[in-house]
């Protein structure tokens, strides 16, 4: 950027990256490659316990609520219906408009 | 990925069992065969925990009542068949009205009648089953429609 007349195409061409060679880069790569195939599932629950913790609260508190909630609206559905069967067996007034 | 959908399906798993357990833990298998087969006396059994000697104290206790309610029912009929012959044959004012009157009253003998009933049959429960029993039944009692059959929601007012 010396000189703004220079055309930018010379400039890139003469512009050179030379970075400092890193000798364990290789080997880190190698490394990393290395441990995710040895990866086991254990490990991966480990290293994500806290998320899977809250997930797993989460869905099974859901469905213990669920499973008790439709359990109990069924029980009251069952009472409902027997108390009305129980009394339209006992009420005359109704069973003056049942019968012919 | 593959431990991802893995865990996923472990937690999956459990929490549909555990929904199903407690499903299970709050049913009431026999009520509900008991609503199935819509057998009241299998209700107040198994929903009042009813044992053998009270089971048959209020089964005979409906037994007799059934009588009363069958005399009442006959009352009832007898009594709405004479308002509607009056009101067809043009009878006057006060007898539709003397017709109405005697409808309500035979009514209102039938609804202390039947919580007369219900309530010698709590008599016989354990006293926490008969308070339940009773705030069960009573109000619906006092909800049923005179003058049709009730629906499940009881919501007609007299």
């Amino acid at each position: 950027m010396d000189s703004p007349q220079e055309p930018l195409s010379q400039i890139l061409q003469s512009w050179n990256v030379n970075p400092p060679p890193d000798s364990g880069f290789r080997a880190a790569v190698w490394q990393r490659i290395g441990r995710r195939s040895r990866e086991s599932w254990p490990v991966y629950l480990r290293e994500h316990a806290a998320a899977w913790v809250l997930v797993a609260v989460l869905m099974i508190g859901a469905a213990a609520y669920t499973g008790n909630s439709t359990a109990r609206a069924r029980v009251r559905a069952d009472r409902e219906s027997l108390a009305v069967t129980y009394l339209v067996d006992l009420d005359p007034r109704v069973q003056a408009t049942l019968r012919p | 990925m593959k431990y991802l959908l893995a865990t996923l399906g472990i937690v999956l798993a459990a929490a549909a069992a555990t929904g199903f357990v407690c499903y299970r833990l709050s049913c009431e298998p026999a009520l509900h065969a008991a609503a199935k087969k819509g057998d009241a006396m299998e209700w107040l059994r198994t929903d009042f925990h009813l044992d053998d000697r009270q089971f048959a104290a209020i089964r005979e206790l409906h037994d007799r009542y059934s009588g009363d309610c069958d005399e009442h029912c006959r009352r009832i009929q007898e009594a709405s068949r004479l308002k509607k012959a009056l009101v067809a044959g043009g009878a006057d004012r006060a007898a539709v009205e003397e017709a109405d009157r005697r409808m309500k009253e035979l009514r209102e003998i039938c609804e202390t009648a039947i919580a007369r009933h219900v309530r010698q049959v709590a008599a016989i429960m354990s006293p926490g089953e008969g308070r339940r029993y009773l705030a069960i039944v009573l109000p619906k009692i006092a909800n049923f429609d005179h003058m049709a059959a009730p629906d499940l929601n009881l919501s007609h007012t007299p």
